[in-house]
């Protein structure tokens, strides 16, 4: 909304040198018409320059958006992929996009958005309908994803049997951080171990169930499906009788004394001051927990739980990547496409694990001693067998989800919990 | 006012009648009536805004003006190219951009249709002033003029530009969106969206029952925190400056300046404390808990009653030293000799106060208050950094208990992208703060009797 402000405002400071010097007007809207076709001009020249047409010496300026704690590795990166084509110029300028806000700040002003950026792989869908992206069509590019990125990255990055983005790492997931002094490894097995190991030690599991996210683990680990329907809206059947039982187990879980909901500072405050002894979160929490619980800091995959219908059931997760797009109103395809694959190497994605312990796409990268050696990365490799793909999780899911989950940590009984279901199911469903 | 432009409309005619070659010919060449006539300067500057203009239609302007009423038919097309290995996509209409370029376009056709009749009447004036045996006004006593008999000219083209650049522009194209199904289904640069009439607002009012439901209940919500927001902190700001100033009292500075530290640090900065403060397994109730106050925390932020209590007290807490300042200035105003006369009279202090301060301070301080209620329906900051509209209700659509109409709003631009949904409920929070005003504004003895309060 900012930034479409800002465009806006710019736009009208044109209407005023405009009116300002009438006289001067001619030069003004000239550039502002080849400014407005430069989506189209500079495509062709785009092509131009990858047919090889081009002489070294003209500027190909390439934008990229990647989050704030990446932007020195980003540096580091563009720099040698710079060095690696000396006959061409590159000016490459870096921005602050978290993967996670790529969508909307991409849909304030496509043409002014970076021509490579980092997104988390559940806005695919919303990318790829609104034309945003160019498909992966190249020989070499194809080749190199499907021999050496691990199969649910590829997935995660396909959609209609088309690859669309350039997957950069693997480790946007969720699972069960604990406290090896209080809870024996037979303990992680089953929430219901947990909870009575909690209780006697006088500690807390930490999970946000009031976050669409994590929520459903319970209910997908039941056997309920998301998915979409053709015509792109969403469909959820968190209210059949699986659902039921899936939601008593939220329940139980929520309504016993060692429960405890927050955002990702409650629990490493939880931990630090010893009160929360095990939680849910992902790799992005790994240095504060194992920074909290030193020696006793252990990770595993998300335990059973016992749903309404008094059976077990193994939790489920999220499987998320983060994958490197190319914006269809690029005006250098070609190097932009050369620049996502550069960023997603084999040789970067190591780095990437160096510097900031995230965890490789690249099969090879990720077939390190330092990688399985990383206790987070190990247990999101164990929890990931239970993972499923978040890309048919469109954007009507969460806050009805959200919604479902306060209600639960309100302990609200003024309804019962199929009606809250059925409430929440025709929310996700309605469209729109 | 219709019918002067009426008459200025035969005026205009008239001067194509009466005129000469060159009034007529400053019909078709704007500024003839003034280059040919000696005033070239004028006359250059009028042909340069038609010039201008009618490169920056060919060029720019007529491209998006003829795509206007559809808001662009050509959708963004891909073509294989074997020696790039990939399809290359040629970008189609943006209708976003059409939206606003062709508003820009119109806007600006308008302010050259001023020029234009300007130009006409000087080409007329200046034919009748020389045919009368004038002399023709100098480009040097144009702009003499300028700084003297049309100085009002001067002074005010900047604003008046600015205003028009900045305001009035985007805010036509933001509510035009209105108008459009530009949501998440329709996203540029791959798809185009269009006008649908006024189905955004039929949808929200009564068409779609989960956004009918969601609009009432924030509305409600709004106004009745709004109302609280409002008068709490207007009274209580008016005790807490009585009890201040009251003779007796010591270390005055003292006490103005404690509770002034608040405005100090800044309100996001405290906002976003104090939600930290008065989460579930905040500060507040974890010292409440050790100390055995309570057994189960209070959620305070965390169940849609009590959050609505939170943010009007906490909103109390940021508010009342403003209305504190303010009131003390005015107090200070009201003339001690209505105290001692009513004193000797027989009255209390709380007679004092309803029949003395109170009428006096709403007399001085109501276009306060209503400045104070529209800026509190817009209250974006407070409930934002304190609860972010939280907790989430399934009887709500993408909003939750504590949000207001204007974060319900950013959440739909920002979550959801549905501009064209979030622009319609813009259109209702302006209508609803405009009848709000203007009711309560002009029914104020503020502005009745506004020479008698001297």
């Amino acid at each position: 909304m900012k930034r479409k402000l800002v465009m806006l405002l710019t736009a009208a400071t044109m209407v005023v040198s405009l009116v300002a010097c009438g006289g001067g007007a001619g030069g003004n809207a000239g550039g502002a018409a080849s400014q407005a076709a430069g989506g189209a001009s500079s495509q062709e020249s785009g092509g131009a320059e990858a047919g090889g047409a081009e002489a070294g010496g003209d500027v190909i300026t390439l934008k990229v958006w990647g989050p704030q704690e990446e932007q020195a590795l980003l540096q580091e990166m563009t720099e040698s992929f710079k060095a690696q084509y000396p006959d061409k110029t590159f000016e490459i300028e870096l921005g602050v996009v978290s993967e996670a806000d790529a969508v909307s700040r991409y849909s304030e002003d496509p043409a002014a958005a970076a021509d490579v950026f980092a997104f988390a792989n559940d806005q695919l869908r919303d990318l790829v309908n609104a034309g945003a992206l160019y498909e992966v069509e190249r020989e070499a590019d194809l080749a190199y994803i499907n021999s050496e990125i691990n199969a649910l990255a590829i997935d995660s990055a396909t959609l209609d049997g088309a690859i669309w983005a350039y997957p950069e790492t693997a480790d946007n997931g969720y699972f069960m951080y604990y406290d090896s002094s209080v809870f024996t490894e037979a303990d992680m097995e089953s929430l219901d171990a947990m909870i009575a190991a909690a209780d006697a030690a006088g500690k807390k599991i930490f999970m946000d169930v009031s976050n669409g996210w994590y929520i459903a683990s319970f209910f997908i680990g039941n056997g309920c499906t998301l998915s979409l329907a053709e015509d792109g809206t969403q469909q959820c059947d968190f209210n059949n009788a699986a659902g039921l039982a899936a939601a008593q187990g939220i329940q139980a879980f929520v309504d016993s004394s060692v429960f405890v909901t927050g955002d990702d500072s409650v629990f490493t405050a939880g931990l630090q001051d010893g009160s929360i002894a095990a939680g849910v979160s992902g790799t992005w929490n790994a240095e504060a927990v194992q920074g909290a619980l030193g020696d006793n800091y252990a990770a595993t995959k998300l335990p059973t739980y016992t749903t309404g219908d008094g059976t077990q059931a193994q939790m489920a997760s999220f499987g998320g990547t983060k994958l490197i797009g190319v914006n269809s109103q690029s005006a250098h395809p070609a190097e932009a496409m050369d620049l996502a694959m550069w960023l997603t190497n084999e040789e970067n994605q190591i780095r990437r694990f160096e510097a900031r312990q995230i965890g490789p796409a690249n099969i090879k990268a990720a077939d390190s001693d330092a990688v399985r050696a990383n206790i987070a990365l190990a247990a999101l490799a164990l929890q990931s067998q239970h993972a499923v793909s978040q890309k048919d999780v469109g954007g009507a899911y969460w806050t009805p989800a959200e919604a479902f989950g306060t209600t639960l940590e309100a302990h609200d009984t003024s309804k019962d919990l199929q009606t809250l279901l059925d409430e929440m199911v025709a929310q996700i469903t309605s469209g729109q | 006012m219709q019918k002067r432009a009426h008459t200025e409309g035969i005026g205009f005619l008239r001067y194509f009648v009466k005129g000469d070659l060159l009034t007529r010919l400053s019909f078709f060449l704007m500024g003839a009536g003034s280059l040919f006539r000696g005033q070239i300067v004028k006359g250059l500057l009028y042909l340069a805004i038609q010039a201008g203009y009618i490169y920056y239609m060919i060029t720019f302007g007529a491209f998006y003006v003829i795509k206007l009423p559809t808001l662009g038919t050509v959708t963004q097309t891909k073509e294989f190219d074997p020696a790039l290995g990939f399809s290359v996509i040629k970008p189609g209409d943006n209708s976003m951009l059409i939206l606003l370029y062709g508003v820009m376009s119109l806007l600006l056709g308008i302010v050259v249709i001023v020029f234009y009749l300007m130009n006409i009447k000087t080409a007329y004036v200046n034919q009748v002033t020389l045919r009368a045996g004038g002399r023709l006004k100098s480009f040097r006593d144009d702009l003499k003029d300028l700084l003297d008999s049309r100085f009002h000219v001067t002074v005010l083209t900047l604003p008046v530009v600015l205003a028009a650049a900045f305001t009035v522009t985007p805010l036509i194209f933001m509510i035009l969106m209105a108008f459009t199904n530009y949501n998440r289904d329709h996203q540029p640069p791959g798809n185009l969206f269009t006008w649908i009439g006024l189905q955004n607002f039929t949808q929200v009012l009564y068409g779609n029952p989960l956004w009918s439901n969601t609009l009432i209940r924030l509305f409600l919500w709004t106004i009745v925190w709004a109302f609280f927001a409002t008068f709490l902190n207007y009274i209580f700001g008016i005790i807490l400056a009585l009890m201040i100033n009251k003779k007796g009292i010591r270390i005055k500075k003292f006490w103005r300046t404690v509770f002034i530290t608040t405005v100090a640090v800044p309100q996001f900065v405290s906002l976003m404390l104090i939600s930290k403060f008065l989460h579930d397994q905040g500060a507040l109730n974890t010292l409440l808990m050790n100390l055995g106050v309570i057994r189960q925390f209070i959620p305070f932020l965390s169940n849609g009653m009590i959050a609505k209590i939170t943010v009007i007290v906490v909103n109390l807490w940021v508010g009342i030293p403003y209305t504190m300042l303010i009131s003390s200035g005015v107090l200070m105003n009201i003339p001690e000799d209505l105290y001692e006369a009513s004193r000797i009279d027989g009255a209390g202090t709380v007679a004092q106060f309803f029949n003395i301060t109170m009428p006096y301070m709403l007399q001085v301080t109501t276009p306060y208050l209503i400045t104070q209620f529209v800026a509190n329906i817009n209250n974006f900051n407070v409930i934002y950094l304190l609860t972010q509209g939280d907790p989430k209700s399934l009887n709500l659509y993408q909003a939750g208990e504590t949000d207001l109409l204007v974060t319900w709003l950013y959440k739909l631009t920002v979550n959801e992208q549905n501009y064209s949904l979030a622009s319609t409920i813009g259109i209702i929070i302006f209508v609803i703060c405009a009848a709000v005003s203007l009711l309560t504004y002009n029914r104020s003895r503020a502005v009745q009797e506004e020479d008698q309060f001297q």
